[in-house]
């Protein structure tokens, strides 16, 4: 009669890319993986999350130990992946700490970047489709949706997502304190790697009108281009497009491609228009001099990073915060968990002894013969005062214990003390 | 009564300063609902002042400094508010509302009595002129408060350090494009001012008199930097640094010029504006 909740899976913390692409699940193969998790032994309702940073299984049902074994088991079968690999890797949580961490995830304190908010956009989806194809029941679908306000009062009580904590974002955050609006915006990639590619991603995801991009190597500079929806421009020809740039970032490495002789040259052309440069390499490829001109910000890698060192630091102590409503919200959500096994007990009790009391009212008013219905009453009064007396104290017992902090015993007492499972109605005419 | 609403007002201009400065640092909804809460609350009963004195005196109230300075103080927050149609600029409202609590307070404070107005100021160009002189100052205050912003954000940049405590500032850009266009407009309404007192004064006073009026020559000075200044940004790109201190020194002109003219009772403006 009792729930248990059980969390099985692993993430960025536990396993790396090339596991956790293993087991993830795709999306037109959470269907059917979640039929086929229901059916497991043990397994009452269950959800699957399934992102690039992790793969987990929520399950409940009566037996936690049960489904604790088959849930390795599943994520094993349904990728045919030997058991044996996932050993170390996969990480078991229960009860209170399933739900903890559901929560912890859907806030996106278990991120890598704590505070991002894809997590919770994803975590919405896999719950959708879990509930639509049944999987989910009355638990899970209260332990997910408290884990979604959870996170919506994570976002808005603390600053955990105000503040940019990747290169791109911190870039971004420098821009929109310099520019107002982006879609007039020129910005200029120079040197096609990662790390430049990403932060030319953020600039157009804030809507920048156009991006031009150069390489060392013409082709990478086309396939990125290409890929972002920009220009591919020669490399030599840089110094002739500069003034078009209002924000350039720069991410080749080597010697210096930008002076500050074609800055001041670029300004004039610009008529002061202000520019932003990005110098993401190191050594640094952006002559430092070139913030000395007006108009001109100049923020090299280790500024970023002092920019993103304060944002974590603005983070660390939101998330302290954050961490002290997922503990409130976890216990408030256990109680209510707890509050479903002790109604049903105390029902069941009550049930029971009025069974008992009419049944032996029933049999002995037989053999008192003809009484006054006055009489029969006061004998229907007095057993019932008898029973509302002896059940008092266990009741009250019983719904203060669910107050408790995580008391079962006084429920499973309950059960095993008045024999509360069996349904033989023999036990009762003893 | 009006003087207790003018106080209410300058009151409430305080706390919105107080709310203004809250919401730089921590940008949160609530400061913000607060701040254009008290604006405008503020403004309301500023205008029920201006308007129980224009009934009692029977005409614009303007005759003495202290009046003027209230009419400028509910022109700078009307301003204020028309500039935040596109967006609310929270920062902006924590330069402006201390000024416009500074001068109300200034106002509460001076005012004297109703007097009857000068048989020479009765004229149809009283309130003309000085609306729009007014006005003019009220827009340049915006200009000049938008570039102080400027000129903090552009350091805070130019030090290449990270938001800080400074998380509601606006961009350059906009901070930018607020200034240019206060002192476009600004630039006009100075310009009728300056037009309408010239007609005025030739109408009503001896031919020549008013070339020397220290009010006037003030008041040319300021729109000569301006006008400079608005011929820069328009035609050789002046912008950005240069073009905020030279926005802040008209404006400081400007100071001088109310000041001045109206402790040291210096020509015809003396006294009352």
């Amino acid at each position: 009669m009792s729930h248990g909740i059980v969390l099985v899976g692993l993430s960025h913390h536990t396993a790396p890319v090339e596991v956790r692409e293993r087991i993830a699940f795709a999306n037109g193969r959470l269907e059917p993986a979640l039929k086929m998790l229901v059916n497991r032994p043990g397994v009452e309702e269950g959800v699957i999350v399934s992102t690039c940073n992790r793969v987990e299984v929520v399950a409940c049902g009566s037996d936690p130990d049960v489904i604790a074994g088959e849930l390795p088991a599943f994520l094993a079968d349904t990728h045919t992946v030997p058991a044996a690999d996932l050993t170390g890797q996969l990480y078991t949580h229960r009860d209170r700490e399933a739900v903890r961490h559901l929560f912890r995830v859907a806030s996106s304190l278990d991120s890598m970047v704590v505070g991002e908010p894809q997590v919770l956009g994803q975590l919405k989806e896999q719950y959708a489709v879990a509930a639509a194809v049944g999987a989910s029941g009355r638990i899970l679908h209260r332990c997910f949706h408290k884990s979604f306000s959870v996170a919506k009062r994570i976002r808005s009580e603390t600053g955990i997502a105000e503040r940019a904590v990747s290169v791109g974002s911190a870039a971004v955050e420098l821009a929109c304190d310099i520019f107002d609006r982006f879609d007039d915006k020129t910005a200029l990639l120079l040197g096609a790697g990662v790390m430049g590619e990403l932060t030319a991603r953020q600039l157009l995801a804030k809507g920048t009108d156009t991006l031009m991009v150069a390489n060392r190597t013409f082709e990478r500079a086309a396939d990125v281009a290409r890929e972002l929806g920009g220009i591919a421009v020669p490399f030599e020809r840089v110094g002739r497009m500069l003034h078009l740039a209002d924000l350039v970032v720069c991410a080749a490495g080597g010697d210096v491609l930008v002076h500050a002789a074609q800055i001041e040259e670029a300004m004039r052309e610009r008529r002061g228009r202000p520019m932003l440069l990005i110098d993401l390499a190191v050594p640094r490829a952006i002559e430092p001099a070139v913030s000395e001109l007006d108009g001109v910000y100049l923020f090299d890698i280790d500024d970023l990073d002092g920019v993103i060192a304060e944002n974590r630091g603005v983070r660390a102590g939101e998330a302290g915060r954050a961490e002290a409503i997922v503990d409130a919200e976890v216990e408030g959500f256990w109680h209510w968990l707890e509050g479903l096994d002790v109604v049903p007990t105390i029902v069941a009790l009550r049930d029971k002894f009025e069974r008992i009391r009419q049944r032996e009212v029933a049999r002995h008013l037989a053999s008192l013969g003809d009484l006054e219905p006055r009489e029969r009453e006061v004998v229907e009064r007095l057993t019932r005062a008898i029973v509302n007396k002896v059940l008092h104290h266990p009741v009250t017992a019983l719904r203060r214990h669910r107050m408790g902090q995580g008391e079962t015993r006084y429920i499973e007492a309950a059960r095993s003390l008045f024999h509360l499972e069996g349904d033989d109605p023999a036990d009762e005419e003893e | 009564m009006e003087i207790v609403l003018l106080r209410g007002a300058a009151g409430l201009y305080l706390g919105a300063t107080i709310a203004a400065l809250v919401g730089i640092a921590v940008r949160k909804d609530f400061p913000t609902r607060l701040f254009h809460w008290l604006v405008g609350a503020g403004l309301a009963l500023h205008v029920a002042s201006l308007g129980i004195r224009s009934v009692l005196v029977g005409h614009l109230p303007v005759a003495n400094f202290g009046e003027g300075l209230s009419l400028l103080a509910a022109l700078l927050v009307g301003v204020f508010l028309v500039v935040q149609r596109r967006g609310p600029l929270i920062a902006l409202g924590a330069v402006v509302m201390p000024l416009a609590f500074g001068i109300t307070l200034s106002a509460s404070v001076l005012k004297g009595g109703a007097q009857p107005l000068p048989a020479m100021l009765q004229s149809i160009w009283l309130p003309i002129h000085v609306l729009l002189a007014l006005l003019g100052d009220a827009v340049f205050a915006i200009a000049c408060s938008a570039s102080v912003l400027y000129l903090i954000q552009e350091r805070r940049l130019k030090a290449r350090r990270g938001r800080g405590v400074l998380k509601g500032l606006p961009s350059l850009e906009r901070l930018d494009q607020v200034s240019y266009s206060a002192l476009k407009w600004g630039l006009i309404l100075l310009t009728l001012g300056i037009l309408t007192g010239i007609v005025w004064a030739h109408e009503a006073w001896e031919r020549g008199d008013w070339l020397a009026d220290p009010k006037l020559l003030f008041s040319v000075l300021v729109w000569a930097m301006y006008t400079v200044l608005l011929q820069g940004r328009m035609t050789a790109g002046w912008r950005g640094r240069w073009a905020a201190q030279l926005t802040i020194a008209g404006f400081a002109v400007i100071i001088v010029s109310l000041v001045s003219v109206n402790v040291f009772r210096l020509g015809a403006h003396g006294g009352a504006f």
